[in-house]
């Protein structure tokens, strides 16, 4: 909706309307253009420099990207890095976000007791910080403490024990379940928010239509909350491209084992900063996050322009 | 037979009954209206006989069967909604086929009663459309149709015109009792509105703080209500009411006083002189003049003029108001003293404790 | 209820309570064994501490040999800082933008919001320049800017929303009386934002609180470590001395779960109310 002008502020003299708008415009504007908009542009101005020996800057274009997409001492590990990331990515697609629609759906039952003790137990781990949770999560599945061995034990599945954070082949996938573990309640509270919206005489029509709570759900529920589960996928992609932490508290800055849980994030840190195996290089860094930039505003274009225009919205 | 009849009915959340002991009993065909003030459990009632929650004793028995412990869809109930509760992602024809199709209705059969409930409801031009294209008149259509095509036993409306403007609200109700003759469908219709209750029933259901109060046909609840609260509740703009005493009784007539009203004139019996009485009469009923069974004046303070009725509202000997139809063109000023009279038969005793006490000459 | 709405209710319950028992269970298992002495972690990692196993050493040590108290402050000053500018300045860019409609509003909003979607770490190399161009390396004055330009365009859009549902009625009647619009903003508006800053607090807060990136690259001495990254560098550390691991794990944990519990009812709430947009 489209409302007029404030009358009295559209009357004002001139300075005095510039004066207020600088005043309650001026801080956020300011610091956003200064520390968010800037940097990024910076960023991907620097990108096209490289730096000799003496640290003085040259030009060289688009070199750095010709660089970290073909020349192997650079692509090979951005490529498996990218390789991962969306191994990472699928990993929460297929099993964070359905988990987080189905424990939504069971929490909007009606007459649901303990609703709220559910809710604030399963929302926990959102709180915690991803170094709390990497740390806890390693040593619970660490073959010194035996935790997870014994517990596997208990239920006869003994021999399906292996130290998977330490496995080049189940790293990855492990440190994705980690994070899901984490992060299964925010999709599962928007969604939780998105069916509440739902109002209750629709779902009664439902069940005077003879449909049981699994058919609602599937039927009535879940094609009306489409707009919030496409909204949570897209939050999903630009969080797991942007995911740094967890990898780099459990493994360090080398995401081993040998790389095997290197994504974007980590990849950049190790590339800007260095580590005991290469040199910091910044301009190579900063071509990194360029890369990583445009990647998300795929994704993110994607989502606003195909995904958003095609679902339907329904107002209650 | 009892199309659905419902025994010892009861609701509780915690301490506080919702329900208490509702008996009620309709026939193939009737169209019932329960109706009361927010919060005297007529929702909650409908609720119950739909089977979207449950009771927390009692029995209720559709068709014949015991539905107690069934869920809505095998009750062979259909409702339609305040809201009218559309499926937004689906359009008209979908919307009323949806519960068909799972409750194991042939293909063939469904579209049969689409197109029969579109003819009815006149929607053929809609049944591609979707909710959101339609206007409100148009959706509690749909809803309605909906409810047809489950070719349910008895049909339960919950409020559905209450979300409709003024003009609209006259034009449904019409609509709703013709498909009442044509269907020949047991209803079940909840308002607040007396007028719907009046205008629609078969029998009213008047209901008070989760009891029924009384159960009758509009005009028997009209010229006989049970007690107090059904006097105060049907008939608009509602009954007048004034404090009364038995004073004295001489042979078959007694003296009733009262501060605010002039003179009454009762038979003695079944009175006895320190009766503490109220005293009902229907603003329609009081007319102006010297001579009757019951005679009021006062102080006109107000008047609303309507056309060929108009109300007056007239400051009473104790202070209060009363309400006095006039008709026709020749209507009191304010600040005129008036006096009214009303004939016997239309005053309406009520005991201490709320209840009307049958006069002689009157059933 | 019938049987069958019984048995399907237990089955939701039991779905209900596993998971919730797979989200509280690890962390559990790490306070819990925070309180035992090391054999006990080993011996009984599922047992609860008795008093033959019960000991404070991890805590102890974690109490003397890191800054933990300097970080929680570090953490308190810079979380609670950041969240006060972003309230503030959202509001007022919020209020100014859908109030005061002007030529450029709707690409100044577009241009705000792009931040919901663009990671501000991806800059980190030229923030990390201008920080040290400016003599604010290695301070919370450098978290503090860079948080907040963070959660300024979440928060805004938020509060536009906020904004917009108040009643137009409302801010002309302190018009017609002549309030100058810089105390209409304070004295009738913000007040009216109560409700929206439970949901500006749940998207900002935690992910400030729990930030690794920035505090690793802007903070270098111990002295301005965030809990985070001291705990983070601490169980580096000592990676081997499982008690101090663990409480330190635990101290991290415990203060957060504290403050969840007491607020998670406006938490939640918050969440619900804003994020169906």
């Amino acid at each position: 909706m489209t409302e007029p002008v404030a009358h009295v502020v559209a009357q004002m003299p001139r300075g005095k309307r510039v004066g207020l708008l600088l005043l309650f415009l001026g801080p956020a504007v300011a610091i956003y253009s200064l520390f968010s908009i800037y940097p990024l542009l910076d960023t991907m101005a620097l990108s096209t420099y490289t730096s000799d020996a003496t640290g003085a800057r040259h030009f060289v274009g688009l070199a750095n990207f010709q660089a970290l997409l073909g020349d192997a001492l650079w692509s090979k590990p951005f490529w498996n890095a990218f390789g991962n990331n969306l191994i990472f990515f699928a990993v929460h697609m297929c099993v964070q976000n359905p988990i987080g629609i189905a424990l939504a759906g069971f929490l909007s039952l009606p007459g649901l007791r303990l609703k709220g003790l559910y809710r604030t137990v399963m929302f926990l781990p959102t709180m915690l910080s991803v170094v709390i949770v990497g740390f806890s999560w390693n040593l619970i599945l660490s073959p010194l403490w035996g935790v997870a061995s014994g517990a596997l034990k208990a239920v006869g599945l003994g021999s399906l024990f292996a130290p998977w954070l330490g496995l080049e082949s189940s790293a990855l996938i492990t440190l994705s379940l980690i994070s899901v573990w984490q992060f299964v309640g925010i999709p599962m509270m928007l969604i939780y928010a998105a069916l509440l919206n739902i109002p209750d005489e629709l779902i009664d029509a439902a069940r005077v239509d003879g449909l049981g709570h699994f058919r609602i759900f599937l039927h009535i529920k879940l094609p009306l909350v489409l707009p919030t589960i496409s909204l949570v996928s897209v939050l999903t992609f630009v969080a797991n491209f942007n995911a740094f932490d967890l990898i780099y508290s459990v493994k360090g800055a080398l995401a081993g084992p040998n790389f095997a849980s290197d994504i974007l994030g980590t990849f950049f840190y190790r590339t800007f900063f260095g580590n005991q195996l290469q040199l910091g290089n910044p301009t190579m860094g900063a071509a990194v996050a360029t890369v990583m930039f445009f990647i998300i505003l795929v994704g993110v274009c994607f989502y606003l322009f195909l995904v958003q225009r095609r679902i339907r919205r329904y107002a209650f | 037979m009892s199309n659905l009849s419902i025994a010892h009915l009861y609701k509780r959340y915690g301490a506080a009954t919702v329900l208490d002991d509702i008996n009620l009993g309709i026939e193939t065909g009737e169209f019932v209206v329960l109706v009361g003030p927010s919060g005297c459990g007529k929702s909650t009632l409908l609720r119950m006989i739909a089977g979207l929650d449950g009771a927390s004793g009692g029995d209720i028995h559709i068709a014949g069967k015991l539905v107690n412990n069934l869920a809505p869809a095998e009750r062979g109930i259909a409702m339609v909604f305040q809201s009218y509760a559309l499926y937004p992602h689906m359009n008209v024809r979908k919307n009323m086929t949806f519960g068909l199709k799972f409750t194991g209705v042939a293909p063939a059969e469904r579209e049969k009663r689409v197109a029969e409930a579109a003819r009815m409801l006149r929607l053929e031009e809609l049944l591609e459309r979707y909710p959101r294209d339609l206007s409100g008149g148009q959706r509690q259509r749909v809803a309605i149709g909906r409810a047809i095509v489950r070719e349910p036993a008895v049909f339960l409306f919950d409020e559905p015109l209450s979300n409709l403007d003024a003009a609209l609200r006259v034009s449904t109700r019409v609509e709703i009792a013709n498909l009442h003759r044509l269907l020949k469908a047991t209803i079940v219709y909840v308002t607040h509105d007396q007028v719907e209750a009046m205008t629609l029933a078969d029998r009213i259901v008047v209901m008070n703080k989760g009891r029924i109060e009384q159960v009758g046909k509009p005009l028997d609840l009209y010229y006989a209500p049970a007690n107090l609260f059904v006097a105060g509740f049907i008939g608009s703009p509602a009954m007048n009411f004034f404090g009364a005493k038995v004073e004295s009784v001489e042979g078959r007539r007694a003296r009733v006083t009262g501060a605010g009203f002039k003179s009454l004139d009762l038979p003695a019996t079944p009175l006895g002189v320190g009766d503490t009485l109220t005293i009902g009469v229907r603003p329609e009923h009081l007319s102006r003049g010297t001579d009757g069974a019951f005679t009021v004046e006062g102080i006109v303070e107000l008047v609303e003029r309507l056309g060929e009725s108009s109300f007056a509202h007239i400051r009473r000997a104790d202070d209060k108001l009363f309400v006095a139809e006039v008709r026709g063109r020749d209507t009191p000023a304010v600040g005129d003293k008036t006096t009214l009279v009303a004939k016997a038969e239309d005053v309406h005793v009520f005991d201490a404790s709320g209840l009307r006490i049958p006069m002689q000459g009157k059933s | 209820m019938t049987m069958e709405q019984r048995a399907r209710s237990v089955g939701v319950h039991l779905v209900l309570l596993a998971y919730s028992a797979l989200a509280i269970g690890p962390i559990l298992l790490v306070v819990m064994n925070s309180f035992k002495a090391r054999s006990a972690i080993f011996g009984a990692p599922l047992a609860p501490p008795d008093s033959s196993t019960f000991s404070l050493i991890g805590y102890d040590k974690v109490l003397r040999a890191s800054n933990i108290l300097t970080y929680y402050s570090n953490s308190l000053v810079v979380t609670l800082v950041s969240m006060a500018l972003v309230l503030l300045f959202g509001a007022m860019a919020a209020w100014a933008l859908t109030e005061y409609r002007f030529r450029g509003s709707t690409l100044l909003g577009l241009f705000l919001s792009i931040g919901i979607m663009v990671p501000i770490r991806l800059g980190s190399v030229a923030i990390l320049n201008m920080m040290r161009t400016a003599g604010l390396n290695d301070t919370l004055t450098a978290l503090i800017l860079v948080y907040v330009a963070q959660g300024l365009p979440m928060s805004i859009f938020i509060l536009s929303e906020f904004i917009q549902q108040i009643p137009r009625d409302l801010r002309d009647a302190a018009r017609c009386d002549g309030v100058p619009e810089t105390r209409i903003f304070l004295e009738v508006i913000a007040p009216l934002l109560r409700p929206a800053i439970a949901t500006v607090a749940v998207f900002t807060i935690v992910p400030i609180w729990n930030d690794l990136w920035f505090p690793l690259i802007l903070t270098s001495s111990d002295k301005t470590h965030t809990v985070t990254l001291g705990v983070q560098q601490f169980l580096g550390q000592y990676i081997t001395d499982w008690n101090s691991v663990l409480a330190a794990l635990s101290m991290a944990i415990l203060p957060v779960v504290v403050i969840y519990v007491i607020l998670s009812r406006q938490l939640i709430a918050g969440l619900t109310s804003g994020a169906v947009k």
